[in-house]
């Protein structure tokens, strides 16, 4: 397949208009019923020359812990691009339903350093519709480069479920794959998150999700409580695991069960070594303290 | 001649040619004084850090008849400190006894501010620059900073950069309700967001400390400690203040059954065994400490008492962030390197003053020491770096009898081993040799070795 060109969007599409042009998608498909086409849109949509207020860089980086370094943190990226990633899913020929897909699996390649002096290009499609054993799954692929170069900075792969969303021609996964017994080792961490956890992610992030940001509004879309974003608890992790990554890594997120809000959080990080004893990965696994579910689990590899 | 100003007549520059490294002279322990420790919100709750680090300063200036003196430096710090009290030391100099012509500074090393103070100015009496000093350390648990949230705090600061009312009222705008409660220092590590005492849990389930051994500790410091009160030990090592004659956290008639009758406090939440309660734990505690430093010269020209010499110190931080170490067992890395500098082993050692931060870390610190496959991966000997005599540890009671301000405890162990030493004078015709020990928050630890005189 010959790449089509992109659709390049004027202005960083607006997340909050994205969201009702969302919710009112969901209306009119709920009442001229489901779309029940099996594409998914081949073009890749693109945003030219972005660049990055430095005080929403600072308030990032602390929020999630992470040093006040002038080079972006490769969790500020994905926020960067998640707009442009949205307004692919937000497309009428997109075939799940935008709101309530759960965020599976994160998978980000930071091949170099991005500074927040460097304009950027973001661009994002997606692929890979498949099954999944409660619906329907999705890649949602961003890639960044410094602005009119080839070489792509970091890349992205984010994978979300449409629950319950079965599309015709698409085969559901037969079993189940078996839930191994996750027994929780010796915490190295201890994460205290308030209530307002996902409003103070939201106002650094721009992702303002209802399901995220109080109980109410979380209720309005049939959670019983607020959940914390799941790139905050990544992207926390990531900070964590602190400046022995270097530049270039590979950052890999699987997600369990949502850590409702307010909520205490367990995490272990331990980190491997080569044999000349330079550090290779990092792994973390994060887990409810009281209940001993496994929140999310995930590393950090050296590129 | 005397002048009304401050002579130009320094220390005596040790060795004749001043150009080239000169030779090391001594520095001595001259003595101590502190108040009695308190529990927090008891005896000293309205006492702030300056009043206390003052009254512990006028008592040792008292003993040692130093009104008016001008001293080298003054150093002294507190861990839970107010920005306000930037200069907390020199405002302490400034009103005591001491000529106000006596330098001071602020120091900060967590639970190693007072032993690290101490060791800072002996260098300084050691190469000749200063030739008396006190070394100190101050905390209140009771009258802790309070600070305003992070959002208040941005209002303010951005309202003192507006320039008009339009926007200083979209400035105040910003605030909620939440933004006015006011915050209390944690005691959770920055980076791990697990207090000091669920670190030490996690320290003690590595190294399988008992509840039964960790009450022992916790009996043998309360014993001890009476026991040196009982017989005139501290009579002139501690100044009575605000109606305490002896540490308030003292428990004379403590027992094994009584210990043994607590619930675990620390470890409950972390899968752990639970063994750490608030009787093997230190209380938070209010309380100063100093130690007066000299040269020989400076303490023989006032007839002063010299105790025991600082002979060296070292200081070590493990990576206790994932877990390679525990956060309190920086101390187990650097007693090594001290005593190899000095061709000493663990055997050479008459007294031991380990810091009870919690009892389980002196348990964990002999484990490791005593461990043959930590001694070979991690310190790289042939085998277990050793074991120590306990009979020669602590002797006179440590932080869980007396509590813990935490830069004040260096100041108390210091005087008291330097006392101790001077007391058993020599062993086997040379002078008594102590060791003191001391961890602290961020995986750290200093650790120093004195000799009697």
């Amino acid at each position: 397949m010959t790449p089509a060109q992109p659709v390049i969007l004027g202005d960083m599409p607006s997340l909050s208009k994205l969201y009702v042009n969302a919710a009112a998608q969901a209306a009119r498909r709920r009442l001229l019923g489901t779309h029940d086409q099996a594409d998914l849109p081949s073009e890749t949509h693109e945003v030219r020359g972005v660049t990055v207020d430095v005080a929403n860089l600072t308030a990032y980086q602390h929020l999630l812990g992470e040093t006040a370094s002038d080079v972006l943190p490769a969790g500020f990226i994905h926020a960067l691009s998640f707009p442009v990633a949205m307004s692919v899913m937000n497309r009428d020929d997109f075939p799940l339903p935008l709101l309530g897909m759960i965020h599976l699996r994160n998978r980000v390649e930071q091949r170099s350093p991005v500074l927040f002096t460097d304009a950027l290009d973001i661009t994002a499609r997606v692929e890979n519709l498949r099954g999944h054993r409660a619906g329907t799954q999705v890649d949602v692929i961003a890639e960044v480069r410094l602005a009119g170069k080839d070489d792509i900075s970091w890349h992205g792969t984010s994978t979300y479920l449409a629950k319950g969303v079965f599309l015709p021609g698409i085969d559901k996964p037969s079993a189940a794959p078996p839930k191994g017994d996750f027994k929780a080792p010796d915490p190295t961490a201890l994460w205290q998150l308030g209530v307002d956890a996902g409003r103070a992610y939201a106002a650094v992030s721009g992702d303002f999700n209802p399901i995220h940001l109080s109980v109410l509004s979380a209720k309005a879309l049939g959670m019983r409580r607020s959940i914390a974003h799941g790139m905050y608890l990544a992207s926390r992790a990531l900070a964590d695991v602190g400046s022995v990554r270097g530049d270039a890594f590979i950052w890999d997120v699987d997600f369990d069960a949502p850590v409702f809000l307010p909520s205490r959080v367990a995490l272990e990080i331990g980190s491997e070594q080569d044999e000349s004893g330079a550090w290779r990965r990092s792994g973390f696994v994060a887990w409810n303290p009281r209940s001993g579910r496994r929140h999310f689990s995930g590393s950090v590899t050296a590129l | 001649m005397s002048i009304d100003g401050q002579s130009i007549n320094g220390p005596a520059t040790p060795g004749a040619a001043a150009s080239s490294a000169p030779a090391l002279r001594r520095a001595v322990v001259v003595g101590g004084n502190r108040i009695p420790f308190a529990r927090s919100g008891a005896a000293y709750a309205k006492s702030s850090n300056q009043d206390m680090l003052t009254a512990a300063l006028d008592g040792l200036i008292a003993r040692f008849g130093l009104q008016d003196e001008r001293l080298g430096e003054v150093a002294a710090g507190a861990v839970l400190k107010h920005s306000r009290d930037f200069n907390l030391t020199r405002e302490a100099v400034l009103g005591s006894a001491l000529s106000p012509e006596t330098p001071a500074y602020d120091l900060q090393q967590a639970c190693a501010t007072g032993l690290e103070t101490v060791v800072g100015l002996s260098n300084k009496i050691k190469l000749g620059q200063i030739d008396s000093a006190i070394a100190g350390g101050v905390d209140s648990a009771s009258d802790a900073p309070v600070v305003v949230s992070e959002g208040l705090r941005e209002v303010i600061l951005d309202l003192n950069r507006a320039k008009t009312l339009p926007q200083r009222l979209q400035i105040l705008s910003r605030l909620r309700p939440k933004d006015l409660a006011p915050l209390a220092p944690g005691t959770a590590e920055p980076r791990t967001g697990l207090s000091m005492g669920e670190h030490q849990a996690l320290t003690t389930a590595q190294w399988k400390i008992s509840r039964e051994a960790q009450d022992e500790v916790a009996l043998n410091s309360h014993r001890n400690l009476a026991a040196a009160y009982d017989s005139g030990f501290f009579d002139d090592l501690v100044t009575p203040y605000r109606g305490l004659t002896r540490d308030g956290n003292l428990r004379a008639d403590t027992s094994m059954e009584k210990l043994a009758s607590l619930k675990p406090v620390f470890g409950r939440s972390l899968g752990a065994d639970a063994t750490m309660t608030a009787g093997n734990s230190t209380p938070l505690t209010d309380g100063a400490s100093t130690v007066l430093l000299a040269s020989d010269e400076w303490a023989d020209a006032r007839d002063l008492p010299k105790l025991a010499a600082v002979v060296d110190a070292e200081a070590a931080a493990v990576d206790f962030v994932h877990g390679k170490d525990g956060l309190l067992m920086a101390p187990v890395f650097a007693v090594p390197r001290l005593l190899a500098r000095h061709n000493l082993t663990l055997a050479d050692i008459d007294y031991f003053e380990i810091h009870e931060a919690f009892a389980a870390t002196v348990l964990s610190t002999l484990a490791a020491w005593e461990d043959e496959e930590f001694g070979r991966t991690r310190l790289g000997l042939d085998g277990a770096y050793g074991k120590i005599d306990r009979a020669r540890l602590n002797v006179n009671g440590s932080s869980l009898a007396a509590g813990h301000p935490f830069a004040a405890t260096g100041g108390r162990i210091v005087a008291s081993l330097a006392k101790l030493l001077h007391e058993k004078g020599s062993v086997d015709g040379r002078p008594a040799r102590g060791l003191v020990s001391v961890c602290a928050a961020g995986g750290q630890g200093v650790v120093a070795l004195l000799e009697s005189l």
